[in-house]
């Protein structure tokens, strides 16, 4: 029985034929590829984009510029009469040329007012493009933050 | 010598080439976008999509690309064989297609009979064969004239591949010749007719046979080793390209011809399955031959179905393994088979 079975499998080729029954099963699966212009990626929430700024909850504390390993920050404080009332930075460049978007200005920042964004598309034809100040600054607060040590800040699933 | 007299002999062949070739490399072209969409999809991608719509127009890109490529000439390479090799390739493919029958003779109101097929040679598939084996060439010049050494093993094992496929290959075929007791095509698809079967049936050792085969002879998955994409270097190393596409083009010509030859000899050709074709043909000529040879690609493209399945599934067969289905497993099966045909047809299919 047993060498009649093989023989049978033999001559039908049958692992060869289990085989083609298997990769015929994917023809009709969804797949992986993921239609990117057409289609935007969702990312995970923690990705790691393009640095975001709040300037509205900014307080000049320079703490950013002090942690970020490149230098990339810049962060100039208002005057001291203007400081006791308006703590807001007179002006806040990012040179995101340079960013290596290690996340050390975000876990520095004692306000949660840099943060990172999903943006991820930042290529570009002039590098001075990447050369952000307060106004060029992006700037959305739709946009939810995340900082690495605050956990709560982390937004709960509903 | 009249005007009719050349229009007999070089006008009507010729316009019939032409209206034969511009389908042909339509279909090979659209071959590698199916084969590769269908390919990505049975590795859950979705393959070359970004071109057209649906990618429909990738071929005519990648066509252009290689067309604008620098054609490299290695130095140490015989320059005039270097050249000339592709053409070897790629040339056989193609004049095969010239004795393939696509439908049913076409019959003017006038009485003349136009048959759909270039040249219909009392010994077509013998031609087929011969020219199949000419193809060879063109993979051991390449190899031999590319002066470095990784290209000249690929073109020594394709030359051993092919020539250990070609006998079985031929053995399949006779099978299929003596059933029908002609090499011509379209007799072989009007036995089938009158038999009422196709001949997957009654020879389908010669169908295995030759569908393994088939795919050795045109080097591909599982017996892609004169090529060996992924691993091992193959015979067009050193090609880049326009030359490199001649091989790619031959290869799928190939592919094509293996698949329309198969379909004639053992899927019944233009036959339109499950009708009558003789009552048909006798009430709407010209509607038969469309359906025929809408029949005939229908089933052709089973087979290059097929093709691309396997080469999703199975992986590639070591050197000695290859060898040895083809002298010690195939060619067996291959004679056998043809005394077991002979007798067949002695008995039964008289
Ligand atoms: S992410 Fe890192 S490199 Fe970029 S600005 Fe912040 S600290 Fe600097
Ligand atoms: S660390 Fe935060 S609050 Fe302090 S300057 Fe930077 S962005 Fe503003």
């Amino acid at each position: 029985m047993n060498a009649a079975a093989r023989f049978i499998k033999m001559v039908t080729f049958w692992e060869l034929l289990k085989g083609m029954a298997i990769t015929s099963r994917f023809v009709a699966k969804p797949k992986v590829t993921e239609l990117y212009p057409d289609v935007r990626p969702v990312l995970p929430y923690r990705t790691k984009g393009r640095l975001h700024v709040e300037i509205e909850t900014c307080i000049s504390c320079r703490m950013c510029e002090k942690a970020c390993p490149e230098g990339c920050i810049k962060v100039f404080q208002p005057s001291k009469e203007v400081f006791k009332t308006d703590k807001r930075p007179v002006e806040f460049y990012i040179s995101q040329e340079h960013c290596l978007h290690c996340g050390m200005c975000v876990d520095a920042c004692p306000t949660g007012s840099i943060h990172h964004s999903q943006e991820f598309e930042m290529a570009i034809y002039n590098p001075d493009d990447l050369l952000f100040d307060k106004e060029t600054l992006p700037y959305d607060l739709d946009i939810k933050r995340f900082r690495w040590n605050f956990i709560e800040n982390v937004p709960v699933k509903k | 010598m009249d005007f009719a007299t050349i229009m007999q002999y070089a006008g009507w062949p010729l316009i019939k080439i032409v209206i034969l070739l511009i389908p042909v490399f339509t279909v090979v072209a659209y071959m590698v976008w199916f084969e590769r969409r269908l390919l990505a999809f049975f590795q859950s991608r979705l393959g070359p999509n970004r071109v057209g719509p649906l990618g429909l127009i990738q071929p005519i890109a990648d066509g252009l690309k290689l067309f604008l490529k620098e054609d490299l000439v290695p130095m140490n390479s015989r320059p005039f064989l270097f050249k000339i090799a592709p053409i070897f390739a790629f040339f056989p493919a193609f004049v095969g297609f010239a004795i393939v029958s696509w439908a049913l003779p076409w019959v003017t109101p006038s009485g003349k009979v136009h048959p759909f097929v270039v040249a219909d040679v009392d010994l077509g598939i013998l031609f087929v064969l011969a020219l199949s084996s000419l193809s060879i060439f063109g993979i051991i010049l390449a190899g031999w004239s590319s002066g470095s050494k990784y290209p000249l093993f690929g073109s020594l094992r394709s030359a051993s591949q092919m020539l250990a496929y070609e006998v079985p290959m031929t053995l399949s075929v006779v099978a299929v010749v003596l059933l029908a007791g002609s090499f011509r095509l379209s007799d072989i698809v009007a036995a089938q007719e009158k038999l009422g079967w196709y001949y997957l049936f009654p020879g389908i050792l010669a169908f295995g046979v030759y569908l393994v085969s088939a795919v050795a002879e045109s080097n591909r998955v599982p017996f892609d080793l004169p090529e060996g994409e992924s691993e091992i270097i193959g015979f067009h190393t050193e090609y880049s390209g326009m030359r490199f596409a001649w091989y790619f083009v031959g290869e799928y010509a190939n592919v094509t011809l293996i698949s329309v030859l198969g379909t004639t000899m053992f899927l019944g050709g233009y036959d339109i399955p499950f009708v009558n074709d003789a009552a048909l043909y006798a009430a709407h000529p010209e509607l038969t031959s469309v359906l025929g040879v809408c029949a005939f690609a229908a089933k052709a493209a089973l087979f290059a179905v097929f093709f691309i399945w396997i080469r999703a599934t199975w992986p590639r067969y070591r050197y000695d393994q290859l060898l040895k289905i083809g002298w010690i497993v195939l060619l067996p099966i291959a004679l056998a088979n043809l005394v077991l045909v002979a007798l067949l047809k002695l008995w039964l299919l008289r």
